[in-house]
Order: C-alpha cells, then sequence, then structure tokens
C-alpha cells in the first residue's frame, strides 16, 4: 500500500470514527436537547477501557507504563467494554448532572467535568499512565486473523465502517420510533413533554447512557487503530468539533451529519494534518481551528439549521371512510 | 354563594367547595411559596366530572400558581391533592398526567419543530407504550399502537377542522392554532381532568365562540374542567362555577353571576 492509500485509508477511519461521535451527539443535542459539551470524555473512557483489557498486565511502576486492570481479553471483549464504559460512565456523570438541572446549567457541568476528566488522567499516572498516556494497543480482532491495522489500514476502515453502518441505521430507527418522538418533545418543551405524561428524567439518562455508550464504541474502535491514547487526543476543544460537524450537516438529521462529519472533523481538520507544511511552524494547526470557528459561525449566519435541516415528517392521511363506519374517538373527544 | 377567607391574609381554611364529594380532582388547603411570599394561600378547590370551574382574579392572584401545583410544575408547600381519590400530591408532573391529569400552559407550550399530528400522537404515546424498553422488546405491539393513535389523532384533527395543518410545525401556527394543538393534545390523553391556563388568549374572535362550544362539548363527555382566564365572558359562559383568588387566597365562590355581585370580588379587581 502506498502513501496515498494509507492517507486515504486514514482519513476514511477517522471519517467512521467521527460519524460515531456526530451520531451519538445527534441523538442526544440534536434529539433530546442535551448540550453534552463533555462528550469526548465518554469517547476517552470507551478508549482507555479497550486499550487495558488489549494490553496485557501492567508491569507496574517498573514497567515504561503504569494502568490499572491490566489484561489480555479477546475480541469481542475490547469493543464491549469500551461500549460498557462509556456507557456507565455516563450513567455516573448523569445521574449528577442531568436529574434536576436546566440545560445551561447541564451543559456547563458536562464541560466542568470535561475539564476535571483530562487534569485527573493527566496528573494520577497510576491510572492511565498519566500525560503520556498508553501505547502498544493492539487490534484482537486482526490478530484472530493474524494481521495489524497497519499496513491493513483498508481493511480496518472496512471494519470501522461497518460497525458504522449498524450503529447508524440503529439509532435512526431509534430515533424514528415513538421514544424518538419522546426525545424530541423533550428538546422542544420539557414541561409540556412532562405534563403529557414523559418521564423526562428518564428520557434524558437513557438517551445519555446509550450516546455514552457509542462514544466509548467510537475511542475504541479509534485506539486500536493508532495504538495510543493520551490526554492529548481528547481535549475539550474535540468536543466542538462534532458538535461544529452537527450544526454545519444539520442538526436532527443524520444525512447531514454525515456531511458535517466529513466538511468538518475530516476535511477542515483532518486533511490538512496530511498536507505539506507551509509558513510558520504550527501556522496549519492554528489555521484548522480558526477554520472550525468560522465555518459554525458562517453556517449560524447564514444556514442556522445546517445544510441539510431537519426533516419535516408528514402524515400519511387515513383511507377515506364513511361517516357511517367511523368509531367514536376514545376518551371522550 | 360561599365566600371563603374574604380577607387577604387571613388563614381561614377554605372548602373545596360544592360537590367536592363527587369531585375527581380536590385540592384542599394548598399552599404554594415562593422564597417568603405565599403566591397560594390555604387554597381549596375541586373539579367534578361534566363541569367546569373558572379561576378568576387580578395578577398576581395565584391562578397559574395554583394550576401549577395541581399539575406538580412547582412543589407545594402544604396542602393535599387528589385525583379520583388517589394522593397525588407528592407525584411527579409526569405521574399526575399518567393518573389522567392534563394541562395547558400560560405561554403556550407546543412542540414547535414538531408537526402538530406529531404533537398530537406525542401526547398519547407519553407513557410507557413509548419506552425505549416497548420500542425495542415489543417493536409488534408498538406498531399496531402506532396506528391506533394515529387513527385517533385525525379524529381529534377532523373534530377541531385542524385537518389542514397536521404537517405544520408548531412553531408555524398562530397564537390560536396553538392552544387549540395544546387542548387537542390533552384529549389524546384521554384525561379525568383538564387544566386550561387562559386557553383563549391568542384566539382570534371568530374562534372564540367555536372553542368554547368545544369545551362545552368536552364537559358533555364527562371531563372535568379547570380553566384560568381573564376574559369574564367566556367565564361566564362555559364555568358552572367560578373560584375567585385574590393575593392567593380563594375570596369566593359561586356561580358567575353570584360572584360579580359580590362586594369583595368588585374591591378585588378595583385595587
Amino acid at each position: 500500500m502506498g502513501v496515498w492509500g494509507f492517507y486515504i485509508s486514514t482519513l476514511v477511519i477517522y471519517f467512521g470514527v467521527d460519524l460515531l461521535s456526530g451520531i451519538s451527539l445527534n441523538l442526544q443535542f440534536g434529539y433530546a436537547g442535551v448540550v453534552n459539551f463533555g462528550y469526548i470524555v465518554f469517547q476517552a473512557v470507551g478508549a482507555y477501557a479497550a486499550a487495558v483489557v488489549v494490553l496485557g498486565p501492567s508491569g507496574g511502576v517498573a514497567s515504561f507504563q503504569q494502568y490499572v486492570f491490566g489484561a489480555r481479553l479477546p475480541f469481542p471483549i475490547d469493543l464491549l467494554l469500551a461500549a460498557a464504559a462509556g456507557a456507565l460512565l455516563s450513567l455516573l456523570v448523569g445521574l449528577f448532572s442531568l436529574r434536576r438541572m436546566r440545560r445551561d446549567y447541564q451543559a456547563a457541568v458536562l464541560l466542568i467535568v470535561s475539564l476535571i476528566a483530562i487534569q485527573v488522567v493527566s496528573a494520577d499516572v497510576p491510572l492511565f499512565n498519566g500525560a503520556n498516556g498508553l501505547t502498544g494497543v493492539t487490534w484482537p480482532l486482526g490478530q484472530i486473523f493474524g494481521i495489524a491495522p497497519v499496513p491493513n489500514s483498508w481493511i480496518y476502515a472496512a471494519w470501522v465502517l461497518a460497525i458504522c453502518a449498524v450503529v447508524f441505521a440503529a439509532v435512526v430507527w431509534l430515533s424514528k420510533s415513538p421514544w424518538g418522538r419522546s426525545l424530541r418533545a423533550m428538546r422542544d418543551n420539557e414541561a409540556a413533554a412532562s405534563a403529557m405524561g414523559l418521564n423526562i428524567t428518564a428520557l434524558r439518562l437513557q438517551v445519555f447512557v446509550l450516546g455514552g455508550a457509542i462514544a466509548g464504541l467510537s475511542g475504541g474502535l479509534l485506539v486500536e487503530y493508532i495504538g495510543a491514547w493520551s490526554p492529548g487526543a481528547w481535549g475539550y476543544a474535540e468536543t466542538f468539533v462534532i458538535f461544529t460537524a452537527i450544526f454545519v450537516g444539520g442538526v436532527g438529521n443524520y444525512r447531514g451529519v454525515i456531511v458535517g462529519v466529513l466538511l468538518v472533523p475530516v476535511i477542515f481538520l483532518e486533511l490538512p494534518r496530511f498536507l505539506p507544511a507551509i509558513g510558520y511552524p504550527g501556522l496549519i494547526d492554528s489555521l484548522q481551528w480558526v477554520t472550525i470557528g468560522l465555518a459554525w459561525m458562517l453556517c449560524l449566519l447564514f444556514r442556522p439549521r445546517g445544510i441539510l435541516p431537519e426533516k419535516r415528517l408528514r402524515a400519511r392521511r387515513p383511507a377515506p371512510i364513511s361517516v357511517a363506519a367511523s368509531a367514536p374517538v376514545e376518551g371522550g373527544v | 354563594m360561599s365566600a371563603a377567607n374574604l380577607v387577604p391574609g387571613s388563614s381561614t381554611r377554605s372548602s373545596p367547595g360544592p360537590g367536592a364529594a363527587d369531585a375527581v380532582l380536590v385540592a384542599q388547603d394548598v399552599v404554594v411559596s415562593y422564597g417568603g411570599v405565599r403566591a397560594v394561600d390555604q387554597v381549596s378547590v375541586s373539579v367534578e366530572r361534566g363541569a367546569i370551574v373558572g379561576i378568576i382574579g387580578p395578577n398576581g392572584a395565584g391562578k397559574s400558581s395554583l394550576l401549577a401545583a395541581l399539575g406538580g410544575q412547582v412543589k407545594r408547600s402544604g396542602g393535599a391533592i387528589t385525583l379520583g381519590g388517589q394522593d397525588i400530591a407528592g407525584m411527579l408532573p409526569h405521574e399526575r398526567a399518567r393518573l389522567g391529569l392534563a394541562r395547558t400552559f400560560q405561554t403556550t407550550s407546543e412542540f414547535g419543530r414538531m408537526t402538530v399530528f406529531e404533537n398530537l400522537i406525542t401526547a398519547a404515546e407519553g407513557d410507557k407504550g413509548a419506552s425505549l424498553k416497548a420500542v425495542v422488546l415489543h417493536p409488534r405491539q408498538t406498531r399496531e399502537r402506532e396506528q391506533a393513535v394515529a387513527a385517533r389523532a385525525w379524529e381529534v384533527l377532523r373534530r377541531f377542522e385542524m385537518e389542514p395543518t397536521a404537517d405544520l410545525y408548531g412553531r408555524e401556527l398562530s397564537g390560536g392554532q396553538r392552544r387549540l394543538v395544546e387542548i387537542m393534545r390533552c384529549l389524546m390523553r384521554s384525561p379525568q381532568v383538564m387544566l386550561l391556563d387562559e386557553p383563549m388568549v391568542g384566539v382570534a374572535p371568530h374562534l372564540t365562540g367555536k372553542l368554547i362550544d368545544d369545551l362545552r362539548q368536552i364537559r358533555a363527555d364527562g371531563l372535568g374542567i379547570m380553566i384560568v382566564e381573564h376574559a369574564l365572558e367566556v367565564v361566564r359562559q362555559l364555568c358552572d362555577r367560578v373560584v375567585v383568588m385574590a393575593f392567593g387566597k380563594v375570596i369566593a365562590s359561586g356561580s358567575f353571576e353570584e360572584v360579580v355581585q359580590d362586594k369583595t370580588v368588585q374591591a378585588a379587581y378595583l385595587t
């Protein structure tokens, strides 16, 4: 595989991982109105969970890296644990941040959780090797077939896209279900939704945990490809990249999320990483973030509902029936 | 006419009103405090099946706070609330709704980015039928239920002549149409009691008469309705009994004709 093949396949993998993030955040924010400014933490915990069950037992302080719960577990336990870790952390965070708090306060709390988490993980070296992070993570599924993700990055890309397709189909199905409609009602007016019999706290927690599981899964997939994970990979700004993607693509529209993820994290953010350096060192990195910020602002200014806005779901008209055959409406209307 | 707590600030206990024994919703000595202010001060009201009870009073009388306490949107600091004989005072709003209490809000509360049709079917599904568990584990029952709910939504839309708006977003409706959507949403829940907070605000004058007729029909179907309304003509035409509040207390109750003759009521409206 040539340089271009590796380059493009890597972009496809990043696209897949970011698409999982976009799906998760769109479900939480676009459908349920939960402003998860701490999203990246749930991806990170999935990555760490997958890493420690792939790396094998830790060598302790004598080793070049320390971590908790070192094990070498086979596929698919690695990814299941990644998803479970994202879900469990979401449940714990959700229980104190989502129950009886206004939406703007929730967003602030989740952002603070993100900032605290990165400090704790960086400072507590025995947890996940501190700021240096973990390295040497392998791909358990590939090991069964005797292949590594590099140089088999196209195979890994296909694997990531297959998982994306399954998650995408499942989340779209759930979003169109009565449960998904309840989420949208909660998003539009919590008090009215509650007065209509919807348990707002339960809905918020459900969507938060489900989104956390997808985030954890995306972290597991990413760490098994790049082989390393450290606090540098999950700064709070990464969350805003995904938010920008769904704003640009279209909040509440999963096709819009695909477009947004393709444009923002892949084309705006990842593509320039592989371009030849221009100007002074760090210029490209800075321009990436300028581009992200501009994209969000321009979108809010000129197309506030995104490139592909949330679709209006037209009701299917009932077949004409005779007056005599029509039944009285239950509830005495 | 019964007049209770005539003096603002008095702690005299009020009675839920005539017919309380047959009432489906009974509030007894309900207190709502915001900080040190008693917005609702030992108020007792009741609604019977097939009756419309109007709550009137000057601004700041505590009418909307009373409705919010009944619906569970604000916590009461004291008093008892029962629905169909069941104590609901400690319940959350969704639990009260599932027992048959439906309400509209002072500020229209349509689901703005959902169509009118979706507003209706979501209201009907606002219980365990729309739960994640039901959707995932019982997809066939969910689908069948969805079809039944959709059929019912079309009936309600037809009844209120709102079929042409079915595919409009809630935010695209006029103020009056939004009020209608709220009422239709309540009906989709097959409630025992409806609490309507200023349902005529924003409704075009030519629709007001129709809405009054619709509410009378709903009453005839056996629902209890409690309505907070500023338009006294609407109250006169619609309500079987009127409760007048001022300074958080009930100052009078009885028929519309009785309470408007009441000197205390006249004084409350003039001050």
